[in-house]
């Protein structure tokens, strides 16, 4: 098999990774958003109640959540297909670290903010909205690239439901003709064109936010 | 078919029996992925064509996805030969995947630490190997023991991806009673209830640590 036939092959893939990612975010953005402010906002137990729901998708270890989903949801009469479990599952557990990010972003805005805010008479949600979730959110823009590179690389998962992305082709190829040197690496490689340009933006758009740097320690 | 409590409860001897061999993959990965990772940090920042080179392998790993990683190691490495049998290849996958990203946690670590400590250091007459290790390494550690407990928590939730190598950590034994009796959900909420414990016990231990090294106003 040449090289041209293995990378069309994969390239085979390219429309199941692109859709998870996508319907990934339909589940992470929201998910970030919600739960980052209304860890923000709320206190007491209502507090915990959002706390422990992040934590729940933020640390179960999210090849177990995607294969107890797909296994465990028909069960209770709910019939999914793959690629919305998938998207589901893989999307919350992005937004559960989202939501830190939010959160974090919102906590380290100046207090004098709020306070401008409020002494101006603007109600609770107008400052929210308006000053400081847009401050939090340009803030924090290089980690949510970041948290999409990861959201990039956990649909490889996909390919263990069933579903034919980029590396179930990968693997499918290999069991046709068995040359894994050329396949596999294709496979890396065809993951690093995909995300490495967006790790590149990510720094740019860090640069541009950021623009001081400490001096480096010599050693 | 509805989800067996019963049934889901008489899994948890066994699959808790693999405990063992999920906690030896992670501790060995996180010393692995510790240690190689602050070798390719030392390497990036002595500079160089290895520097750059370093540079360029770090961003790589950082850019592709685990699963594809193992896959690569597992099926590559035998093709030259070189067998080593799944569990030891897992282990080195983690750690040669993650070292990407410690090497990152170092990088900051190192950068946080006053310019004059390295300056002093020479004054006093310190080799560069005296220095990386008596001086330079226990600031570091200080700084960064949150973000590497973080990660050490990343590897030992990504343990579970060896049972893809059929490797006997606790998915795969979940996975093994799952296709004993067809039933698949009990035994794998089962291993997923039991991670998501051990990540909110380490994280919780992670986080009284940061509190001793920083003292009480560390968030």
């Amino acid at each position: 098999m040449s090289i041209l036939e293995i990378w069309l092959g994969i390239l085979q893939g390219f429309r199941v990774t692109a859709l998870v990612t996508l319907y990934g975010l339909v589940f992470a953005i929201p998910f970030g958003l919600v739960f980052g402010v209304a860890q923000y906002m709320t206190t007491g137990p209502a507090r915990f109640v959002v706390t422990s729901v992040i934590e729940f998708w933020r640390s179960s270890a999210v090849i177990i959540l995607l294969f107890v989903f797909y296994y465990a949801l028909p069960l209770a009469g709910l019939a999914l297909s793959a690629m919305t479990v998938s998207a589901m599952v893989l999307g919350l557990n992005i937004g559960g670290y989202a939501s830190q990010a939010v959160r974090a972003g919102l906590q380290a805005l100046d207090r004098g903010q709020k306070e401008a805010g409020q002494a101006l008479g603007l109600s609770r949600s107008t400052i929210l909205l308006r000053i400081e979730l847009p401050q939090a959110l340009v803030a924090m823009s290089p980690t949510f690239i970041n948290q999409l590179i990861q959201l990039v690389k956990a649909t490889s998962l996909v390919s263990l439901v069933t579903l034919s992305d980029m590396t179930f082709r990968a693997k499918e190829i290999s069991q046709i003709e068995y040359d894994p040197v050329p396949i596999y690496s294709s496979l890396l490689l065809a993951y690093f064109i995909v995300c490495y340009p967006v790790a590149l933006f990510g720094r740019w758009v860090e640069r541009r936010i950021n623009p001081v740097r400490e001096a480096r320690c010599a050693v | 078919m509805q989800f067996d409590i019963a049934f889901a409860l008489s899994t948890v001897p066994s699959i808790l029996s693999a405990i063992g061999m999920t906690l030896l993959v992670a501790a060995v990965s996180c010393v692995g992925a510790s240690a190689v990772g602050f070798g390719l940090e030392l390497i990036r920042r002595s500079g160089g064509p290895g520097g750059l080179f370093v540079r360029f392998l770090i961003d790589f790993i950082r850019a592709t996805p685990v699963l594809v990683w193992l896959y690569c190691l597992y099926f590559i490495l035998p093709f030259y030969g070189i067998r080593l049998g799944a569990l030891a290849t897992g282990m080195i996958g983690l750690s040669l995947y993650y070292s990407g990203y410690l090497a990152e946690v170092f990088k900051a670590g190192i950068d946080a630490i006053p310019k004059g400590q390295a300056e002093a250091a020479r004054a006093l007459g310190l080799g560069r190997m005296d220095m990386t290790v008596f001086v330079i390494a226990p600031q570091m550690l200080r700084n960064i023991a949150a973000p590497m407990g973080n990660y050490f928590v990343s590897i030992l939730k990504a343990t579970p991806y060896l049972a893809v190598l059929a490797v006997p950590e606790m998915l795969g034994r979940a996975f093994d009673i799952a296709s004993d009796t067809y039933r698949y959900a009990e035994p794998l909420t089962v291993a997923g209830l039991i991670f998501l414990g051990l990540a909110l016990l380490i994280s919780l231990a992670i986080k009284r640590l940061e509190i001793r090294l920083l003292g009480p106003t560390a968030r």
